[in-house]
């Protein structure tokens, strides 16, 4: 391992440590002074733990590994996350490619693409429970929704970006138009789609955890939270929190991974290492 | 298409196209959703027979009447008190929640968070692209926080702070802290490397080189993850709204409701659409003044 690489990592370890520990030492001051109970809403809560400490996180951890809750919600979520993103791309990347090379749908599509753009997308969860009904189908289109206009913007704009002397280049060296569209048009935009794709898993993770609320059963992360919410118990609050920023994180490693994978011929051109 | 051809330039060209998208899709969205007073929708298939109801699609000049109505909701002789009705229009002009007054409190909100959020996200941004140093210590806390999604902590943060307005914006603000940091950090770290080693070169150091070349280099980059930050902040109010607040274009969507029981009242189609064309407009307003002003501000910028 290289020095810079091994400082990186040792002071990466350091901070993080530091962080740990800082919060051990707030959650045992804390469960001396912080109050217990607490007014919500319209009633007084006894028992809360406002900073739980390491001991109750792991034991809050534990029986939801034990009892199978966490584990079955994370598969629940992620599946729907994965749903939401392959069917949102599936849309948003063919859509995106082709507004970009014909001037006359991007013309039709624009104040389509451009309202969708500014429309949160949470904003069409009621209507969608209302379409689509209270079950997996509306979660799983809100995400899709969300995800589409992302990549759909995202490969637009990677194919804009192309240089036109490739696109001239081609022509005049007489390739055929779906030559340039899998020769030059899709690895040229694909880092811009990889970019992209990347927000958007971000994005789905947003969504499904409000998209979860809607006629909420038990094996979901977003329910998880928000009936830890509702009693309240902190424990269980913090490892969902926990347990959903880690599945973002790993999300975002893989997709890194493979953003790095796909453009590895990229790697000759020092200009975009 | 033939006005379209008629257009010379691609610019009136794409306005005309544009436009005609538009009216076309709306047009055919209103035969289609009054398509159940021509035809008994009981004499159709299955899967047509549920869609077209006015429950599910609403006729365009309903969206309207539900639009006046609750641009009008403010003057509403009744208000007062919270009388339960089933009816989601009907909850809310008693309520008096008018759409302007909403919109404004949602503005109010993303505002707010745009305002306390940024600079604290590009301060990160800048000391992280900055000083290697300090990145290294704090990337790796920073990519931690930026991976648990905004809404996630809303519980949590209502405990701490009580059900009042402050836990409300709370998650806007770190939404947009979240966000606003990678492009000032990229801005700062990799684009201005050949214009910091210019000016290293040429003898510029500490503030003179921050102020002068890291700054103005770095701006446009801070100017596009502000303008992604307003969608971001957007869809946070939103959330939290529908989730919590009990007012704000968010309430007005949902209608009412507690908890997780919320978001199972079935709403008003007509009403949904109001709001979200409500917020879909005034997006894109907030992201034209913030284009504009932008422009302005980088008008060095080779475009």
């Amino acid at each position: 391992m290289s020095g810079p690489v091994r400082r990186r990592l040792w002071r990466a370890l350091l901070s993080l440590g530091a962080l740990a520990v800082l919060y051990g030492i707030a959650s045992q001051i804390g469960s001396a002074l912080l109050p217990r109970r607490i007014w919500m809403v319209a009633h007084y809560i006894d028992d809360v733990e406002l900073l739980p400490p390491y001991a109750s996180l792991i034991e809050e951890t534990v029986f939801l590994i034990q009892s199978g809750i966490l584990p079955r919600s994370i598969l629940v979520s992620t599946g729907r996350v994965l749903q939401g993103l392959a069917l949102g791309a599936a849309v948003g990347v063919p859509l995106g490619l082709s507004m970009a090379r014909a001037a006359r749908l991007e013309c039709l599509l624009d104040p389509w693409v451009t309202f969708f753009r500014f429309t949160p997308a949470l904003a069409l969860l009621p209507l969608y429970a209302l379409w689509f009904g209270l079950g997996e189908l509306s979660k799983i289109l809100l995400i899709a929704t969300a995800v589409a206009v992302v990549t759909l913007l995202g490969a637009y704009q990677g194919v804009r970006d192309v240089p036109r002397v490739y696109l001239e280049a081609a022509l005049s060296l007489g390739a055929s138009k779906g030559l340039i569209l899998r020769k030059i048009v899709w690895p040229a935009a694909l880092p811009q789609i990889f970019a992209s794709l990347r927000i958007a898993l971000g994005l789905a993770w947003v969504t499904v955890v409000v998209a979860e609320l809607i006629k909420a059963t038990m094996p979901s992360l977003g329910y998880l939270l928000a009936l830890a919410g509702a009693y309240p118990r902190v424990p269980t609050i913090a490892v969902a929190i926990a347990t959903i920023g880690l599945l973002v994180l790993a999300c975002d490693t893989v997709a890194l991974g493979c953003y790095a994978v796909a453009t590895r011929w990229m790697k000759r051109s020092p200009a975009h290492a | 298409m033939r006005l379209a051809e008629a257009a010379r330039s691609p610019k009136a060209r794409r306005v005309w196209l544009g436009l005609a998208s538009v009216v076309a899709l709306v047009a055919a969205y209103t035969l289609l959703s009054n398509a159940y007073r021509v035809i008994d929708p009981s004499l159709l298939p299955d899967p047509i027979r549920g869609v077209l109801r006015p429950q599910i699609l609403p006729p365009t000049q309903r969206i309207f009447d539900a639009f006046v109505q609750l641009v009008g909701a403010g003057a509403s002789p009744v208000g007062g008190a919270y009388v339960h009705t089933g009816d989601h229009i009907g909850g809310l002009v008693e309520q008096r929640v008018t759409l302007q007054g909403s919109l404004l409190v949602s503005t109010y909100r993303v505002l707010i968070g745009v305002s306390v959020g940024a600079p604290l996200g590009i301060l990160a941004g800048l000391l992280m692209g900055w000083s290697r140093a300090v990145d290294e210590y704090v990337h790796p806390i920073y990519i931690l926080c930026r991976s648990i999604p905004p809404l996630a902590l809303i519980t949590y943060v209502m405990l701490w702070l009580g059900h009042g307005t402050a836990h409300v914006l709370l998650p806007i603000i770190y939404a947009v802290f979240a966000t606003i940091v990678i492009p000032t950090y990229h801005g700062v770290r990799d684009v201005s490397d050949v214009y910091v080693k210019a000016a290293r070169a040429l003898g510029a150091r500490g503030r003179l080189l921050l102020s002068k070349v890291v700054l103005p280099a770095a701006g446009p980059f801070v100017l596009a993850g502000l303008r992604y930050a307003l969608i971001i902040a957007w869809m946070t109010t939103v959330g939290v709204e529908m989730l919590m607040a009990d007012e704000g274009i968010g309430f007005l969507l949902i209608g009412g409701g507690m908890w997780s029981s919320r978001l199972e009242v079935a709403g008003d189609p007509a009403v949904i659409v109001v709001g979200i064309v409500a917020l879909a407009l005034i997006g894109y307003a907030m992201d034209a003044g913030v284009r504009v002003a932008g422009d302005r501000l980088t008008q060095w910028v080779k475009r």
